[in-house]
């Protein structure tokens, strides 16, 4: 992966050229207006995730992640800019892509359909047409992988957040998609069911599997993500790269209102008191190592 | 047990019952349809309290109904529990099926829009209701419902039903968004249940073909019957002591 | 009064049949413009309509029995095409449940649909006059018209249905002679514990009379009803214009997400 952080004010919507054959998703200057006159402008730099990708748009509460999100599902269509998933418009062409799609979205209690833990997971197959033995084959496969099998007869409502994020969880895997959207899925986790979540993700994406989410748990990001997208209020795509290149920026960040990781900024102020400070790392083990090996004087 | 029937035979009996209820015009004989319902609820152990709940419900449309046109006591009595009847008909099949299997049948015969425009006032009716009540508690706990000043509480009643309005619209959509994100499409596609026991299938669907058949027919010859008419309550009594007899002396559920 | 109160069995088949017919014909012809993508994905605010319809019905302000029927709301904010779809489904629901009868399912709708229709017609003209600044005016203007017509048809029906209807509608009293007439005509129900009773002959009432009557105690309902219509329009038209102003046609309007975006 280059150096180079694409840090570049545009003062005029325009799309990136050339889109490679394995790209999944690409949003490019998408404008949204609602109907209040928030505005939302996704603008500045594309917005691109490549097959066995793990991104992570991050961004505060109002910088319009949710709003992307909803456009790469086609809830929300665009009028300008581009939005592709998979090579096609989901917005004019849903069907086309919906079962290449696992989506989970913020608010969970509003995902969930059906009156037993089993059944709604088995909502999609089911509406896809599979075939009953493939269908019970299949969920109890991914119940079995969420460690939720002993749940499968519950009422959904009558579960925990975490046991009802994974239930909305089971959902979007069952159909096996190539893609995974997620939006602020480490909301109300407890740290257990965080650390299952990320292994869930990193194994997605070992497997050949896109993941995009939105999040705000700027801390968790360096753990489970290869690339990430700033993105500033209104919109404003301001800073993409890996997390290492995106947090050693906190000048930007700061502009958009984002605190980076206690991590980089511990690294950072080391830094800044002793020039001879390790380079950050923004996992809590290889910080750990690099204060270690800097204190018996191998850095 | 009425779970494990299969949903045809249900929505079946369920049309034959709510066709007998619909036609009846004599009071006894639906409160025995009434009470032969209870009866099975408390057969089959189901959770009877919030079922009789709901099924109270409509006793509210029919009791407004039967200020407009009622003319005594008798006939208002006989709207108030046909509502009420045909609820409990309603209650007995959605709390013994999932709801797409009820609602996949129905939107196969029906024009798609149709269909599911029905699917989603059935879900925006429970999250209306709940939302509703909350909204009314927190005024009544603030305004008092209709208190000192009537005006007032209307207006403060309208301007929580306008919040009310756009969070059911809003959630309505969602819900329609998560069923269209997981491949809805305007109609629910279920894989047929099996049919676990053929003798319970014909067994519901016989019942309720019964009850329907016995309404009607007590519509249709009323004169020659309605001398009788205190043996459907009485049947329907005892159905009830049976099925509580059989509650507390078999502890399994069926 | 949108919703007629006709129990079953009481105004002529002739009647019922044509309402029937006209219900149907409309719904078909609903569904196929209902059917195009841009309504398809509007469903959802027919199910949120027909939902707030039926719960609006049992809900009573007043406490004089008066009972909101938000139909010229949701005309509004619904359009033509699925106002019809709504009120079918209203109609068939509110029979199921005891309220109105099952026979005058059909007639039932046609007038809703009147209402409905006209309710958002005459709002689309008022806007125009009045400013989309002033909806509450244009929302409160077109509830009263559209429910004179609404009125205006129930009339009608129940002059053609013939005069012992007039009276069994409107709550079956007869002013004339201070009395009851019994609806359900035949003692079919006090026959059930008491001796077989005589046949009640149904009172005659003008249907002239009739009509004074309901004009009179319905224009109070308009008022309360345009009051209420013209509050939550006012509420929606300043908080989500889109959804009051531009009809069914336009995308499904959502809220924004959770804060996002700037606010110009």
């Amino acid at each position: 992966m280059s150096d180079s952080i694409g840090v570049h004010a545009h003062s005029h919507s325009h799309s990136h050229p050339a889109s490679s054959p394995d790209e999944v998703v690409r949003v490019s200057c998408v404008k949204h207006r609602y109907e209040d006159g928030t505005e939302v402008a996704l603008c500045g730099l594309d917005v691109v995730a490549r097959k066995g990708q793990r991104v992570a748009v991050l961004g505060p509460n109002g910088s319009g992640k949710t709003t992307m999100l909803f456009h790469l599902l086609g809830l929300l269509r665009s009028e300008e800019g581009i939005v592709e998933v998979f090579g096609v418009d989901p917005a004019r062409h849903w069907k086309d892509v919906r079962k290449r799609i696992g989506v989970v979205l913020q608010n969970v209690d509003e995902q969930i359909l059906a009156p037993s833990v089993l059944d709604d997971v088995a909502f999609s197959p089911r509406q896809y047409g599979m075939p009953e033995p493939q269908v019970r084959e299949r969920v109890s496969a991914v119940l079995a992988r969420l460690g939720i099998e002993h749940l499968s007869a519950r009422v959904p409502h009558n579960l925990s957040g975490g046991e009802k994020r994974k239930v909305a969880l089971a959902g979007a895997l069952v159909m096996d998609p190539e893609l995974l959207v997620l939006d602020e899925p480490f909301e109300g986790l407890d740290p257990a069911s965080r650390g299952e979540l990320i292994a869930l993700i990193c194994e997605h994406a070992e497997q050949g599997g896109t993941v995009i989410m939105s999040t705000h748990d700027i801390d968790t990001v360096p753990e489970f993500a290869d690339y990430c997208y700033v993105l500033a209020s209104g919109g404003a795509i301001v800073l993409e790269g890996t997390p290492a290149e995106v947090f050693a920026h906190p000048d930007v960040l700061a502009g958009g209102n984002i605190r980076p990781p206690l991590l980089a900024e511990m690294f950072a102020r080391l830094r800044a008191l002793d020039p001879g400070a390790p380079a950050p790392e923004l996992t809590v083990d290889a910080a750990a190592r690099a204060l270690a090996d800097w204190k018996c004087g191998r850095a | 047990m009425l779970h494990r029937a299969v949903p045809g035979a249900k929505l079946l009996a369920f049309a034959l019952v709510l066709t007998g209820v619909v036609a009846s015009a004599n009071v006894l004989v639906v409160g025995g349809i009434a009470l032969t319902l209870v009866a099975v609820i408390v057969a089959l152990r189901l959770p009877w309290r919030p079922m009789l709940l709901l099924a109270l419900y409509p006793g509210i449309f029919g009791a407004i109904y039967s200020f407009a046109v009622a003319t005594d006591l008798l006939s208002a009595s006989l709207i108030i529990l046909k509502a009420i009847t045909a609820a409990l008909v309603a209650v007995l099949l959605m709390f013994t099926t999932p709801y797409p299997q009820v609602f996949a049948p129905i939107q196969r015969v029906l024009p798609a829009v149709i269909g599911d425009a029905l699917l989603m006032t059935y879900r925006s009716l429970f999250l209306l209701l709940e939302k509703f009540s909350h909204t009314l508690t927190a005024v009544r706990l603030r305004a008092g419902l209709i208190g000192a000043n009537p005006i007032r509480s209307a207006a403060t009643i309208t301007r929580s039903l306008g919040g009310v309005l756009l969070y059911s619209i809003d959630l309505s959509q969602r819900t329609h968004d998560v069923m269209y994100l997981r491949g809805y499409d305007g109609r629910l596609v279920v894989t047929p249940q099996p049919s676990v026991s053929a003798w319970i299938d014909r067994g519901v669907a016989i019942v309720g073909a019964a009850i329907g058949v016995m309404a009607v027919a007590w519509r249709i010859w009323w004169p020659g019957l309605n001398p009788y008419a205190w043996i459907p309550p009485l049947v329907a009594m005892v159905l009830l002591v049976v099925a509580l007899a059989w509650r507390v002396f078999r502890k399994e559920p069926v | 009064m949108s919703h007629i109160h006709i129990p079953d069995g009481v105004l002529p088949l002739w009647l019922i049949a044509v309402g029937w017919i006209a219900a149907g014909a409309l719904t078909a012809l609903a569904v196929r413009r209902a059917s195009n993508h841009d309504l398809r994905r509007r469903i959802p605010l027919v199910g949120a309509m027909a939902a707030l319809m039926l719960v609006g019905m049992s809900s009573e302000i007043i406490p004089i029995a008066y009972h909101i029927n938000l139909t010229v709301l949701a005309g509004i904010l619904l359009g033509p095409w699925l106002s019809i779809i709504t009120a079918l489904i209203v109609n068939v629901m509110l029979a199921l449940v005891g309220h109105g009868g099952v026979t005058v399912i059909g007639l039932n709708t046609l007038v809703i649909v009147a209402e409905m229709v006209v309710g958002w017609f005459l709002f689309g003209q008022f806007a125009r006059v009045f400013g989309r600044r002033r909806p509450a005016v244009s929302a409160a203007g077109a509830t009263v018209l559209a429910l004179i017509v609404s009125t205006t048809l129930l009339v009608g029906i129940v002059a053609l249905g013939g005069s012992p209807a007039a009276t069994r509608e409107s709550g079956a009293f007869n002013p004339a002679t201070l009395s009851f007439a019994n609806p359900f005509g035949g003692g079919v129900v006090t026959n059930v514990i008491v001796a077989p009773q005589a046949e009640q002959p149904a009172p005659k009432l003008p249907v002239a009379r009739f009509a004074i009557m309901v004009y009179l105690l319905g224009s109070v309902g308009w008022l309360i009803e345009a009051l209420i219509t013209a509050l939550i329009v006012g509420f929606v038209a300043r908080v989500r214009p889109g959804l009051v102003f531009e009809g069914a046609s336009a995308e499904p309007v959502r809220a924004p997400l959770g804060d996002e975006g700037t606010h110009t």
